[in-house]
Protein backbone atom coordinates (compact mmCIF):
# COMPACT_ATOMS: atom_id res chain seq x y z
CA UNK A 1 0.00 0.00 0.00
CA UNK A 2 3.00 2.12 0.62
CA UNK A 3 3.97 2.37 -2.71
CA UNK A 4 1.77 5.01 -4.00
CA UNK A 5 2.83 8.44 -4.78
CA UNK A 6 -0.07 10.06 -3.65
CA UNK A 7 -0.19 8.65 -0.38
CA UNK A 8 -1.65 11.28 2.49
CA UNK A 9 -3.32 12.61 -0.35
CA UNK A 10 -7.31 12.55 -0.24
CA UNK A 11 -9.91 12.91 -2.52
CA UNK A 12 -12.65 15.00 -0.06
CA UNK A 13 -15.12 16.16 -2.14
CA UNK A 14 -16.77 16.12 -5.94
CA UNK A 15 -19.28 18.31 -7.39
CA UNK A 16 -20.95 19.26 -10.56
CA UNK A 17 -22.83 22.10 -12.10
CA UNK A 18 -25.99 21.63 -14.00
CA UNK A 19 -25.65 20.54 -17.25
CA UNK A 20 -27.62 22.72 -20.14
CA UNK A 21 -27.36 22.58 -23.78
CA UNK A 22 -27.10 26.34 -24.05
CA UNK A 23 -26.46 28.81 -21.80
CA UNK A 24 -25.40 32.73 -21.46
CA UNK A 25 -22.91 32.09 -18.79
CA UNK A 26 -19.18 32.73 -19.01
CA UNK A 27 -17.05 30.10 -18.64
CA UNK A 28 -15.72 31.75 -15.80
CA UNK A 29 -19.21 31.54 -13.99
CA UNK A 30 -19.59 27.80 -15.04
CA UNK A 31 -15.67 27.40 -13.68
CA UNK A 32 -17.06 28.36 -10.17
CA UNK A 33 -20.04 27.02 -10.30
CA UNK A 34 -17.97 23.81 -9.91
CA UNK A 35 -15.83 24.88 -7.66
CA UNK A 36 -18.16 25.79 -4.87
CA UNK A 37 -19.87 22.62 -5.65
CA UNK A 38 -16.88 20.34 -5.02
CA UNK A 39 -16.13 22.93 -2.16
CA UNK A 40 -19.55 22.24 -0.40
CA UNK A 41 -18.99 18.62 -1.03
CA UNK A 42 -15.93 18.93 0.94
CA UNK A 43 -17.37 21.29 3.83
CA UNK A 44 -14.66 23.71 2.25
CA UNK A 45 -14.27 27.31 1.64
CA UNK A 46 -12.88 29.32 -1.06
CA UNK A 47 -10.09 30.72 1.85
CA UNK A 48 -8.81 27.46 2.10
CA UNK A 49 -7.76 27.01 -1.75
CA UNK A 50 -4.20 26.75 -1.59
CA UNK A 51 -3.60 25.78 -5.32
CA UNK A 52 -6.23 25.19 -8.63
CA UNK A 53 -5.71 22.71 -11.62
CA UNK A 54 -8.13 24.18 -14.07
CA UNK A 55 -9.31 22.81 -17.86
CA UNK A 56 -11.19 24.73 -20.10
CA UNK A 57 -10.86 24.93 -23.88
CA UNK A 58 -12.49 28.45 -24.01
CA UNK A 59 -11.01 29.98 -21.48
CA UNK A 60 -7.81 31.44 -23.85
CA UNK A 61 -7.12 34.50 -23.51
CA UNK A 62 -7.20 34.04 -19.97
CA UNK A 63 -5.27 31.34 -17.91
CA UNK A 64 -5.54 29.73 -15.02
CA UNK A 65 -3.37 32.49 -13.13
CA UNK A 66 -5.96 35.11 -14.62
CA UNK A 67 -9.06 32.64 -12.96
CA UNK A 68 -6.88 33.21 -9.52
CA UNK A 69 -6.48 37.19 -9.50
CA UNK A 70 -10.74 36.54 -10.69
CA UNK A 71 -11.65 34.49 -7.85
CA UNK A 72 -9.21 36.36 -5.22
CA UNK A 73 -7.09 33.29 -4.80
CA UNK A 74 -3.75 32.90 -3.86
CA UNK A 75 -2.09 30.01 -5.00
CA UNK A 76 1.01 27.97 -3.97
CA UNK A 77 0.52 25.12 -6.98
CA UNK A 78 -1.18 25.76 -10.66
CA UNK A 79 -2.04 23.48 -12.81
CA UNK A 80 -3.52 24.03 -16.57
CA UNK A 81 -4.33 21.14 -18.99
CA UNK A 82 -3.58 21.21 -22.34
CA UNK A 83 -3.80 17.64 -22.87
CA UNK A 84 -7.83 18.08 -23.84
CA UNK A 85 -9.84 15.28 -22.04
CA UNK A 86 -6.96 13.36 -20.65
CA UNK A 87 -5.78 16.70 -18.44
CA UNK A 88 -7.84 16.04 -15.89
CA UNK A 89 -6.82 13.21 -14.55
CA UNK A 90 -3.11 14.32 -15.05
CA UNK A 91 -4.11 17.50 -13.09
CA UNK A 92 -5.31 15.35 -9.89
CA UNK A 93 -2.22 13.33 -10.01
CA UNK A 94 0.13 16.80 -10.09
CA UNK A 95 -1.92 18.33 -7.78
CA UNK A 96 -1.61 15.11 -5.43
CA UNK A 97 1.97 14.93 -5.49
CA UNK A 98 2.57 18.64 -4.87
CA UNK A 99 0.11 18.37 -1.51
CA UNK A 100 2.34 15.10 -0.43
CA UNK A 101 5.38 17.13 -0.75
CA UNK A 102 4.00 19.53 1.21
CA UNK A 103 3.23 22.50 -0.92
CA UNK A 104 -0.01 23.23 -0.54
CA UNK A 105 -2.61 21.52 1.59
CA UNK A 106 -5.97 21.89 -0.60
CA UNK A 107 -5.91 21.82 -4.33
CA UNK A 108 -8.94 22.46 -6.31
CA UNK A 109 -9.27 20.01 -10.00
CA UNK A 110 -12.03 21.78 -12.05
CA UNK A 111 -12.82 21.25 -15.57
CA UNK A 112 -15.26 22.95 -17.81
CA UNK A 113 -16.40 24.65 -20.57
CA UNK A 114 -19.80 26.43 -22.28
CA UNK A 115 -20.21 24.58 -25.99
CA UNK A 116 -22.38 24.32 -28.57
CA UNK A 117 -22.22 22.57 -31.63
CA UNK A 118 -21.11 25.49 -34.02
CA UNK A 119 -18.21 26.35 -31.40
CA UNK A 120 -17.18 22.86 -30.79
CA UNK A 121 -17.09 22.09 -34.79
CA UNK A 122 -14.64 25.97 -35.03
CA UNK A 123 -12.72 24.89 -32.31
CA UNK A 124 -11.86 21.64 -34.12
CA UNK A 125 -10.94 23.29 -37.83
CA UNK A 126 -8.01 24.63 -35.43
CA UNK A 127 -7.44 22.66 -32.62
CA UNK A 128 -3.50 22.83 -33.31
CA UNK A 129 -1.15 22.75 -36.30
CA UNK A 130 -1.90 19.43 -37.71
CA UNK A 131 -5.72 19.81 -37.65
CA UNK A 132 -5.68 22.76 -39.07
CA UNK A 133 -3.20 22.30 -41.92
CA UNK A 134 -3.76 18.55 -42.99
CA UNK A 135 -7.01 17.60 -41.88
CA UNK A 136 -9.57 20.52 -41.97
CA UNK A 137 -8.80 21.32 -45.65
CA UNK A 138 -10.40 18.39 -46.67
CA UNK A 139 -13.57 18.70 -44.95
CA UNK A 140 -12.75 15.91 -42.31
CA UNK A 141 -16.11 16.07 -40.49
CA UNK A 142 -14.23 17.28 -37.13
CA UNK A 143 -13.61 14.60 -34.61
CA UNK A 144 -16.92 12.99 -35.61
CA UNK A 145 -14.82 12.04 -38.69
CA UNK A 146 -11.41 11.40 -37.04
CA UNK A 147 -13.18 8.43 -34.81
CA UNK A 148 -15.26 7.22 -37.77
CA UNK A 149 -11.96 5.86 -39.36
CA UNK A 150 -11.27 4.45 -36.24
CA UNK A 151 -14.47 2.68 -35.60
CA UNK A 152 -14.19 1.11 -39.20
CA UNK A 153 -11.27 -0.28 -38.76
CA UNK A 154 -11.64 -1.33 -35.14
CA UNK A 155 -14.75 -3.31 -36.76
CA UNK A 156 -13.31 -4.82 -39.79
CA UNK A 157 -10.35 -5.29 -37.75
CA UNK A 158 -11.59 -7.44 -34.88
CA UNK A 159 -14.96 -8.44 -35.93
CA UNK A 160 -16.85 -6.04 -33.97
CA UNK A 161 -20.27 -5.16 -34.55
CA UNK A 162 -22.35 -1.81 -34.48
CA UNK A 163 -24.61 -3.88 -32.03
CA UNK A 164 -21.44 -4.05 -29.61
CA UNK A 165 -20.94 -0.68 -28.92
CA UNK A 166 -24.94 0.15 -29.23
CA UNK A 167 -25.05 -2.31 -26.04
CA UNK A 168 -22.38 0.15 -24.43
CA UNK A 169 -24.72 3.29 -25.76
CA UNK A 170 -27.64 2.08 -24.76
CA UNK A 171 -26.57 0.92 -20.82
CA UNK A 172 -25.10 4.49 -20.37
CA UNK A 173 -28.42 5.87 -21.43
CA UNK A 174 -30.13 3.36 -19.30
CA UNK A 175 -27.61 4.45 -16.20
CA UNK A 176 -28.25 8.12 -17.50
CA UNK A 177 -31.73 7.78 -16.53
CA UNK A 178 -31.03 7.44 -12.83
CA UNK A 179 -28.96 10.37 -13.12
CA UNK A 180 -31.07 13.82 -12.65
CA UNK A 181 -28.24 16.05 -13.60
CA UNK A 182 -28.03 14.29 -17.67
CA UNK A 183 -29.38 15.66 -20.54
CA UNK A 184 -30.02 12.89 -22.31
CA UNK A 185 -32.50 10.52 -20.24
CA UNK A 186 -35.24 9.27 -22.37
CA UNK A 187 -34.96 5.85 -22.48
CA UNK A 188 -32.88 4.28 -25.68
CA UNK A 189 -33.71 1.04 -27.15
CA UNK A 190 -30.92 -0.72 -29.20
CA UNK A 191 -33.05 0.05 -32.36
CA UNK A 192 -32.56 3.46 -31.82
CA UNK A 193 -28.83 3.54 -32.00
CA UNK A 194 -28.88 1.60 -35.02
CA UNK A 195 -31.32 3.59 -37.09
CA UNK A 196 -30.19 7.02 -35.87
CA UNK A 197 -29.47 9.72 -38.06
CA UNK A 198 -26.05 8.97 -39.96
CA UNK A 199 -23.15 11.72 -39.24
CA UNK A 200 -19.84 9.36 -40.60
CA UNK A 201 -20.74 5.90 -41.16
CA UNK A 202 -20.32 4.20 -39.42
CA UNK A 203 -20.94 6.81 -36.79
CA UNK A 204 -24.39 7.37 -36.22
CA UNK A 205 -25.95 10.10 -33.99
CA UNK A 206 -25.54 8.65 -30.68
CA UNK A 207 -21.93 7.75 -31.13
CA UNK A 208 -21.25 11.42 -30.81
CA UNK A 209 -21.28 13.97 -27.62
CA UNK A 210 -23.45 16.30 -27.77
CA UNK A 211 -21.78 19.71 -26.78
CA UNK A 212 -23.05 21.39 -23.98
CA UNK A 213 -22.40 23.64 -21.20
CA UNK A 214 -21.23 22.40 -17.66
CA UNK A 215 -18.35 21.95 -15.24
CA UNK A 216 -16.80 19.01 -12.68
CA UNK A 217 -14.35 19.36 -9.82
CA UNK A 218 -13.02 17.35 -7.42
CA UNK A 219 -11.01 18.65 -4.53
CA UNK A 220 -7.75 17.78 -3.00
CA UNK A 221 -6.67 17.48 0.79
CA UNK A 222 -3.66 17.04 2.73
CA UNK A 223 -4.06 13.83 5.38
CA UNK A 224 -4.07 16.74 8.08
CA UNK A 225 -6.85 18.56 6.69
CA UNK A 226 -8.85 15.90 5.27
CA UNK A 227 -9.22 13.92 9.07
CA UNK A 228 -11.03 16.69 10.02
CA UNK A 229 -13.21 17.21 7.44
CA UNK A 230 -16.02 14.64 8.40
CA UNK A 231 -16.14 13.70 4.73
CA UNK A 232 -15.82 10.23 3.83
CA UNK A 233 -12.56 9.96 1.79
CA UNK A 234 -11.48 8.58 -1.28
CA UNK A 235 -7.51 8.04 -2.06
CA UNK A 236 -5.56 7.87 -5.09
CA UNK A 237 -4.60 4.32 -5.20
CA UNK A 238 -2.12 4.91 -8.29
CA UNK A 239 -2.28 6.43 -11.64
CA UNK A 240 -0.32 7.52 -14.54
CA UNK A 241 0.13 8.93 -18.12
CA UNK A 242 1.49 8.67 -21.66
CA UNK A 243 0.96 10.76 -24.19
CA UNK A 244 1.89 9.83 -27.91
CA UNK A 245 1.95 6.25 -27.71
CA UNK A 246 2.75 4.32 -29.89
CA UNK A 247 4.54 6.78 -31.90
CA UNK A 248 4.44 7.28 -35.85
CA UNK A 249 1.42 4.68 -35.64
CA UNK A 250 -2.20 6.36 -35.99
CA UNK A 251 -4.10 3.33 -36.55
CA UNK A 252 -2.44 1.10 -34.51
CA UNK A 253 -5.74 0.52 -32.30
CA UNK A 254 -3.98 1.15 -28.88
CA UNK A 255 -3.13 3.89 -26.78
CA UNK A 256 -1.71 4.97 -24.10
CA UNK A 257 -2.99 2.64 -20.81
CA UNK A 258 -1.34 -0.01 -22.16
CA UNK A 259 1.67 2.06 -20.78
CA UNK A 260 -0.05 3.46 -17.63
CA UNK A 261 -1.63 0.01 -16.55
CA UNK A 262 1.03 -2.39 -15.51
CA UNK A 263 2.35 0.97 -13.07
CA UNK A 264 -0.74 1.77 -11.91
CA UNK A 265 -1.92 -1.36 -10.46
CA UNK A 266 1.54 -2.36 -8.80
CA UNK A 267 1.40 0.88 -7.22
CA UNK A 268 -2.56 0.58 -6.08
CA UNK A 269 -2.02 -3.35 -5.16
CA UNK A 270 -5.05 -4.23 -7.41
CA UNK A 271 -5.70 -5.70 -10.75
CA UNK A 272 -8.34 -5.16 -12.93
CA UNK A 273 -10.38 -8.18 -11.24
CA UNK A 274 -10.81 -5.79 -8.16
CA UNK A 275 -12.95 -2.50 -9.56
CA UNK A 276 -16.05 -2.24 -9.22
CA UNK A 277 -16.76 0.41 -11.78
CA UNK A 278 -14.88 1.87 -14.67
CA UNK A 279 -15.47 5.54 -15.70
CA UNK A 280 -14.28 5.62 -18.85
CA UNK A 281 -13.58 8.53 -21.69
CA UNK A 282 -16.37 8.21 -23.98
CA UNK A 283 -15.83 10.47 -26.57
CA UNK A 284 -16.81 7.94 -29.06
CA UNK A 285 -17.71 4.29 -27.83
CA UNK A 286 -14.51 2.62 -29.68
CA UNK A 287 -12.11 4.52 -27.48
CA UNK A 288 -13.73 2.83 -24.37
CA UNK A 289 -13.66 -0.40 -26.51
CA UNK A 290 -9.54 0.51 -26.82
CA UNK A 291 -9.63 2.15 -22.74
CA UNK A 292 -11.16 -1.65 -21.73
CA UNK A 293 -8.36 -3.56 -23.67
CA UNK A 294 -5.31 -1.27 -22.52
CA UNK A 295 -6.90 -1.57 -18.95
CA UNK A 296 -6.88 -5.10 -19.07
CA UNK A 297 -10.24 -5.26 -18.64
CA UNK A 298 -10.72 -6.82 -21.98
CA UNK A 299 -8.66 -9.10 -23.74
CA UNK A 300 -6.75 -7.09 -26.62
CA UNK A 301 -8.90 -7.45 -30.04
CA UNK A 302 -12.10 -8.96 -27.90
CA UNK A 303 -13.57 -5.69 -25.94
CA UNK A 304 -16.37 -6.29 -28.45
CA UNK A 305 -16.98 -9.72 -27.03
CA UNK A 306 -16.12 -8.26 -23.41
CA UNK A 307 -19.28 -6.57 -23.87
CA UNK A 308 -21.48 -8.90 -25.51
CA UNK A 309 -20.95 -11.22 -22.02
CA UNK A 310 -21.29 -8.29 -19.92
CA UNK A 311 -24.18 -6.01 -18.54
CA UNK A 312 -21.98 -2.38 -17.86
CA UNK A 313 -25.13 -0.52 -16.49
CA UNK A 314 -25.27 0.66 -12.85
CA UNK A 315 -26.24 -2.89 -11.29
CA UNK A 316 -24.78 -5.21 -14.12
CA UNK A 317 -21.92 -7.31 -13.91
CA UNK A 318 -19.35 -4.59 -14.80
CA UNK A 319 -20.58 -0.93 -14.19
CA UNK A 320 -19.61 1.46 -16.95
CA UNK A 321 -20.36 5.28 -16.39
CA UNK A 322 -22.67 5.36 -13.95
CA UNK A 323 -23.86 8.50 -14.58
CA UNK A 324 -24.15 7.73 -18.44
CA UNK A 325 -21.16 9.61 -19.25
CA UNK A 326 -20.41 12.35 -21.72
CA UNK A 327 -22.74 10.39 -24.17
CA UNK A 328 -25.95 10.71 -22.60
CA UNK A 329 -24.79 13.17 -20.09
CA UNK A 330 -23.31 15.82 -22.54
CA UNK A 331 -20.02 16.63 -22.93
CA UNK A 332 -18.89 20.08 -22.07
CA UNK A 333 -15.92 20.76 -23.55
CA UNK A 334 -12.75 19.72 -21.39
CA UNK A 335 -15.40 19.16 -18.46
CA UNK A 336 -15.67 15.76 -20.77
CA UNK A 337 -12.28 14.85 -18.67
CA UNK A 338 -13.87 15.39 -15.26
CA UNK A 339 -17.07 13.95 -15.33
CA UNK A 340 -15.94 10.66 -14.84
CA UNK A 341 -13.68 11.31 -11.99
CA UNK A 342 -16.61 13.30 -10.46
CA UNK A 343 -19.41 10.12 -10.92
CA UNK A 344 -16.48 7.76 -9.72
CA UNK A 345 -15.99 10.00 -6.60
CA UNK A 346 -19.51 9.84 -5.92
CA UNK A 347 -19.73 6.49 -6.17
CA UNK A 348 -17.24 6.01 -3.59
CA UNK A 349 -18.46 8.08 -1.16
CA UNK A 350 -21.53 5.84 -1.83
CA UNK A 351 -23.46 9.09 -3.27
CA UNK A 352 -24.52 7.79 -6.37
CA UNK A 353 -28.27 7.78 -5.48
CA UNK A 354 -30.77 5.71 -7.32
CA UNK A 355 -27.65 4.51 -9.53
CA UNK A 356 -25.16 3.25 -6.72
CA UNK A 357 -22.90 0.50 -7.22
CA UNK A 358 -23.23 -1.89 -5.17
CA UNK A 359 -19.54 -2.62 -2.52
CA UNK A 360 -18.41 0.00 -4.41
CA UNK A 361 -14.94 -0.07 -2.87
CA UNK A 362 -12.52 0.60 -5.87
CA UNK A 363 -12.76 1.55 -9.43
CA UNK A 364 -10.63 3.10 -12.34
CA UNK A 365 -11.16 5.96 -13.75
CA UNK A 366 -9.51 7.39 -17.44
CA UNK A 367 -9.21 10.25 -19.59
CA UNK A 368 -8.56 10.95 -23.26
CA UNK A 369 -7.70 13.93 -25.97
CA UNK A 370 -5.91 16.53 -27.53
CA UNK A 371 -7.12 15.08 -31.07
CA UNK A 372 -4.34 16.07 -33.27
CA UNK A 373 -3.54 14.47 -37.05
CA UNK A 374 -5.76 11.22 -36.56
CA UNK A 375 -5.99 10.62 -32.56
CA UNK A 376 -5.86 11.51 -29.74
CA UNK A 377 -2.41 12.32 -28.11
CA UNK A 378 -2.74 11.86 -24.46
CA UNK A 379 -4.12 8.95 -22.05
CA UNK A 380 -4.42 8.77 -18.83
CA UNK A 381 -6.06 7.09 -15.78
CA UNK A 382 -6.82 6.45 -12.07
CA UNK A 383 -7.26 3.89 -9.22
CA UNK A 384 -9.34 5.52 -6.75
CA UNK A 385 -10.28 3.71 -3.70
CA UNK A 386 -12.94 4.15 -0.81
CA UNK A 387 -11.06 4.61 2.71
CA UNK A 388 -13.08 3.18 5.43
CA UNK B 1 -20.65 30.55 -48.89
CA UNK B 2 -18.62 30.31 -46.27
CA UNK B 3 -14.60 29.82 -47.75
CA UNK B 4 -12.81 26.46 -46.87
CA UNK B 5 -10.49 25.95 -44.24
CA UNK B 6 -7.13 26.14 -46.11
CA UNK B 7 -4.13 25.66 -44.38
CA UNK B 8 -1.18 27.87 -43.07
CA UNK B 9 1.56 28.29 -45.38
CA UNK B 10 5.11 27.80 -43.58
CA UNK B 11 8.78 27.47 -44.76
CA UNK B 12 8.30 23.97 -43.32
CA UNK B 13 5.54 23.06 -45.05
CA UNK B 14 5.28 24.73 -47.88
CA UNK B 15 7.75 22.08 -50.92
CA UNK B 16 4.54 19.59 -50.00
CA UNK B 17 2.17 22.36 -50.71
CA UNK B 18 4.04 23.65 -53.84
CA UNK B 19 4.19 20.22 -55.25
CA UNK B 20 0.12 19.70 -54.96
CA UNK B 21 -0.36 22.51 -57.34
CA UNK B 22 2.45 21.51 -59.54
CA UNK B 23 0.79 17.93 -59.56
CA UNK B 24 3.70 16.02 -57.26
CA UNK B 25 3.75 14.28 -54.20
CA UNK B 26 6.17 15.65 -51.60
CA UNK B 27 7.32 14.12 -48.88
CA UNK B 28 10.27 14.71 -46.45
CA UNK B 29 12.94 12.15 -45.75
CA UNK B 30 15.19 11.97 -42.66
CA UNK B 31 19.06 13.21 -43.85
CA UNK B 32 20.61 10.66 -41.51
CA UNK B 33 21.82 7.41 -43.15
CA UNK B 34 21.06 5.19 -40.91
CA UNK B 35 17.63 6.02 -40.61
CA UNK B 36 16.26 7.61 -44.52
CA UNK B 37 12.57 7.65 -43.28
CA UNK B 38 9.75 9.13 -45.16
CA UNK B 39 7.86 11.79 -43.12
CA UNK B 40 4.60 12.93 -42.89
CA UNK B 41 3.01 15.46 -42.01
CA UNK B 42 5.72 18.07 -42.95
CA UNK B 43 8.60 18.40 -40.08
CA UNK B 44 11.48 20.55 -38.30
CA UNK B 45 12.87 17.14 -36.93
CA UNK B 46 12.56 13.54 -37.94
CA UNK B 47 10.14 11.73 -35.51
CA UNK B 48 12.04 8.34 -36.01
CA UNK B 49 15.24 9.62 -34.90
CA UNK B 50 15.46 13.06 -33.92
CA UNK B 51 17.74 14.43 -36.96
CA UNK B 52 17.39 17.72 -38.01
CA UNK B 53 17.63 17.51 -41.15
CA UNK B 54 15.22 16.23 -44.23
CA UNK B 55 15.68 15.94 -47.74
CA UNK B 56 12.02 16.99 -49.81
CA UNK B 57 11.62 13.63 -52.26
CA UNK B 58 8.66 13.00 -54.80
CA UNK B 59 6.34 10.06 -53.37
CA UNK B 60 5.34 7.54 -56.05
CA UNK B 61 1.91 8.72 -54.89
CA UNK B 62 0.65 4.93 -54.43
CA UNK B 63 -0.57 3.33 -50.80
CA UNK B 64 -3.30 1.56 -49.84
CA UNK B 65 -6.58 2.53 -48.24
CA UNK B 66 -5.83 1.90 -44.02
CA UNK B 67 -9.14 3.32 -43.08
CA UNK B 68 -12.07 4.89 -44.32
CA UNK B 69 -15.47 7.04 -43.33
CA UNK B 70 -18.06 8.40 -45.93
CA UNK B 71 -18.78 12.01 -44.15
CA UNK B 72 -22.66 12.86 -43.90
CA UNK B 73 -22.26 15.94 -41.55
CA UNK B 74 -19.24 17.97 -42.36
CA UNK B 75 -17.43 19.73 -39.80
CA UNK B 76 -17.45 22.61 -41.47
CA UNK B 77 -20.51 24.30 -43.81
CA UNK B 78 -18.47 24.52 -46.58
CA UNK B 79 -18.44 21.38 -47.38
CA UNK B 80 -22.23 20.86 -47.45
CA UNK B 81 -22.61 20.60 -50.92
CA UNK B 82 -20.03 17.88 -51.27
CA UNK B 83 -22.12 15.32 -49.01
CA UNK B 84 -21.62 12.33 -49.05
CA UNK B 85 -18.12 12.09 -49.33
CA UNK B 86 -15.32 9.30 -48.34
CA UNK B 87 -12.50 10.40 -45.63
CA UNK B 88 -9.72 7.58 -46.11
CA UNK B 89 -6.46 7.55 -44.15
CA UNK B 90 -3.87 5.66 -46.76
CA UNK B 91 -0.75 4.21 -45.74
CA UNK B 92 1.90 5.43 -48.57
CA UNK B 93 4.14 2.69 -49.64
CA UNK B 94 6.99 5.10 -48.46
CA UNK B 95 5.25 4.38 -45.29
CA UNK B 96 4.02 7.14 -43.52
CA UNK B 97 0.03 7.66 -43.19
CA UNK B 98 -1.85 10.77 -45.31
CA UNK B 99 -5.72 11.76 -44.81
CA UNK B 100 -7.13 12.50 -47.67
CA UNK B 101 -10.54 11.89 -49.64
CA UNK B 102 -11.44 9.20 -52.83
CA UNK B 103 -11.89 10.90 -55.53
CA UNK B 104 -15.36 10.31 -57.21
CA UNK B 105 -18.38 9.73 -55.89
CA UNK B 106 -18.95 7.59 -52.89
CA UNK B 107 -20.96 4.52 -54.88
CA UNK B 108 -20.13 1.48 -53.24
CA UNK B 109 -18.06 1.99 -50.21
CA UNK B 110 -17.77 -1.82 -49.16
CA UNK B 111 -13.98 -3.60 -48.71
CA UNK B 112 -12.45 -0.77 -49.40
CA UNK B 113 -9.66 -1.43 -46.41
CA UNK B 114 -6.55 -2.37 -48.17
CA UNK B 115 -7.26 -1.81 -51.92
CA UNK B 116 -4.16 0.14 -53.83
CA UNK B 117 -4.91 3.74 -54.84
CA UNK B 118 -3.28 6.44 -56.65
CA UNK B 119 -2.77 10.13 -55.72
CA UNK B 120 -4.80 12.62 -58.01
CA UNK B 121 -4.91 16.53 -57.85
CA UNK B 122 -8.04 18.15 -56.77
CA UNK B 123 -8.53 21.81 -57.25
CA UNK B 124 -10.01 22.49 -53.65
CA UNK B 125 -9.74 26.30 -53.30
CA UNK B 126 -8.39 28.82 -56.54
CA UNK B 127 -5.18 28.90 -55.02
CA UNK B 128 -4.71 25.45 -53.43
CA UNK B 129 -4.99 21.69 -55.08
CA UNK B 130 -5.24 19.12 -52.45
CA UNK B 131 -3.84 15.58 -52.65
CA UNK B 132 -6.87 12.96 -53.47
CA UNK B 133 -6.52 9.62 -54.16
CA UNK B 134 -8.80 7.60 -56.56
CA UNK B 135 -8.59 3.37 -56.46
CA UNK B 136 -6.09 2.06 -58.86
CA UNK B 137 -6.59 -1.04 -60.03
Amino acid sequence: MARTPYEGVFVVGAGQTVYQKRSDKTVHRVIWEALDAGLRSARLAQRDVQGLALTCFLLPPDNVTTVCEHFGIEARFLFQGLYGGASSIIGMLHAARAIRDGNADVVACVAADAFDVAAHNEMLDRFNGPMRDYLAPYGFGGANGVFALHTRLYMETFGARREDFGRLCVAQRANAGQNPNALLRTPMSLDDYLNARLIAEPLRLYDCVMPCVGGDAVILASEQVARRLGVPLVRIAGGGEMHNYPANDVYSLRGGWERIAPRMYEQAGCGPRDLAFAQLYDDYPVMEAIQLEGLGIAPRGKAHEWLRANDTTWRGTFPINTGGGQLSAGQAGASGGMIGVVEGVLQLRGEGGERQVKNAKRGIVAGYGLVAYGRGQSASAAVLERVD
Amino acid sequence: MTEKPTPRITAINKPFWDGCNQGRLMLQRCAAPECRKHVFYPRVCCPHCGHGALDWVEASGRGRILTYTEIHRPGHDAFLGEVPFLFIAVGLDEDPTIHSRLAGPAADNAGLIGRPVKVVFHQSTERQKLPFFALAG
